[in-house]
């Protein structure tokens, strides 16, 4: 199939790693994934490392309530228009202490500014004929060998998903437990193949999504 | 001896409903004859854990800033509050990121096993939960529990009790809740009672 770049939008993904650590496990497990996502000649990825990103945390002023804007100047910036803009949002964190690496918590509470515009203004946040078209990943890896060792992550992400415009089952998941020292995941037996596996299964989705 | 008494403020907004529910329950426990201190986490220097693992080998944390002094002082302690409002139900970036500094003493407990504390120390020190959230669910406080367990354990504290108020949005703030100020101050002054009782015991 050939395409014709001048017609064909792109496919906007935008990637956050949540990690300190950098190309660790829960970074890796994200490379995967875009790696099965690169595969398609449409997308345009981008990635950010939100340890370089200069995401400050939330300072509960609650002034977006009113100025549908954060009145804090910093990398947030200019993540709050690419996570408008963008098609497939995904992140990544390694489970510290039992929850979200405190980099990906400050993310999440920053989208507080999409909260207040949703909830308290009432305004949109995608246009409506974007609705529905929008997909989350959201990838995790974590040392200990518990089942349960995501269980206290997953709200706060299904939060950030749901004020930026992405339905709960709108999110794809991928968790790895049992990695610790950096690399770990590269033994994993089905880590790499899941992921590169959603990776494509999401770019086929958000296709006939964007189609319909 | 008197029952010391660190609360820990993981707010970034000052004098807002949780830090006003912290006082109430330092203020109990003040009245009890405890020595009291509140540390404000937005005040101090420190920075989110690196995930570096460097502790894994060493026990120490090779950043050295105030999350250090402030563990050392959650050692010290005979009962920590630690309190937090819940964001996107979960604890504040600043708590999260005071509590993954800990890794250090986790390190120490499991890895290197230099650290270890008795069942009769773990009784003896006591630790609370204090939070508040604007949402009326009552499962808004879930996502918070499993990160304060693990800074309870990691220290060496019982987690003896939560202090938690939801609803706050509709209540318009802890100050119109009907019994949330007052349980706290209660609260606050009966722990410093069980704690000096098994003190002098």
């Amino acid at each position: 199939m050939t395409h014709d770049k001048d017609t064909v939008m792109p496919i906007k993904v935008l990637a956050f790693a949540g990690s300190p650590r950098r190309h660790g496990n829960s970074e890796t497990l994200l490379d995967w994934v875009l790696g099965g996502m690169m595969a398609d000649p449409d997308v345009v990825i981008e990635k950010v490392a939100l340890t370089d990103a200069n995401i400050n945390p939330c300072k509960g002023c609650n002034a977006c309530e009113k100025l549908n804007t954060c009145v804090q100047r910093d990398g947030m910036d200019i993540y709050h228009d690419k996570i408008i803009a963008a098609d497939i949002i995904l992140l990544s964190s390694p489970i510290f202490c039992m929850g979200i690496a405190s980099q990906a918590k400050a993310l999440i509470d920053r989208a507080q500014v999409f909260r207040s515009r949703k909830y308290v203004l009432k305004l949109p946040i995608v246009p409506p004929e974007r609705k529905g078209k929008r997909l989350g990943v959201f990838l995790a890896s974590a040392g200990q060998n518990w089942n349960h060792v995501f269980d206290a992550a997953i709200p706060s992400v299904k939060c950030f998903y749901h004020v930026i415009d992405i339905k709960d089952a709108d999110i794809s998941y991928l968790m790895i437990n049992r990695v610790d020292e950096k690399g770990a995941i590269e033994k994993h037996p089905t880590a790499r193949t899941d992921a590169e596996k959603l990776g494509k299964t999401v770019i086929a989705e958000i296709k006939k999504r964007l189609a319909a | 001896m008197t029952v010391t008494v660190l609360g820990i403020s993981g707010s970034p907004h000052r004098h807002g409903n949780t830090e006003t529910l912290l006082d109430s329950f330092l203020e109990g426990a003040r009245a009890a004859g405890a020595t009291v201190e509140k540390v404000v986490l937005k005040d101090l220097d420190y920075s989110p854990c690196r995930g570096c693992n460097a502790c894994h080998k060493t026990g120490e944390c090779v950043v050295k800033d105030d999350a250090i002094l402030l563990f050392e002082k959650i050692l010290a302690s005979d009962c920590i509050a630690v309190a937090s409002p819940i964001y996107t139900m979960g604890i504040t970036a600043e708590l999260k990121g005071l509590i993954d500094r800990g890794q250090y003493l986790w390190a120490r407990k499991f890895i290197l096993k230099t650290l270890y504390f008795p069942d009769e120390h773990i009784k003896r020190h006591k630790g609370l939960f204090i939070s508040t959230a604007g949402q009326n669910w009552n499962h808004v406080f879930d996502g918070a529990f499993p990160a304060i367990t693990a800074i309870f354990n990691g220290t060496g504290f019982e987690y003896y009790d939560n202090i938690i108020a939801n609803n706050m949005d509709e209540f318009k703030g802890i100050k119109n809740h009907p019994t949330a100020l007052r349980d706290a101050f209660a609260k606050g002054q009966k722990v410093v009672g069980v704690i000096e009782k098994m003190k002098k015991g």
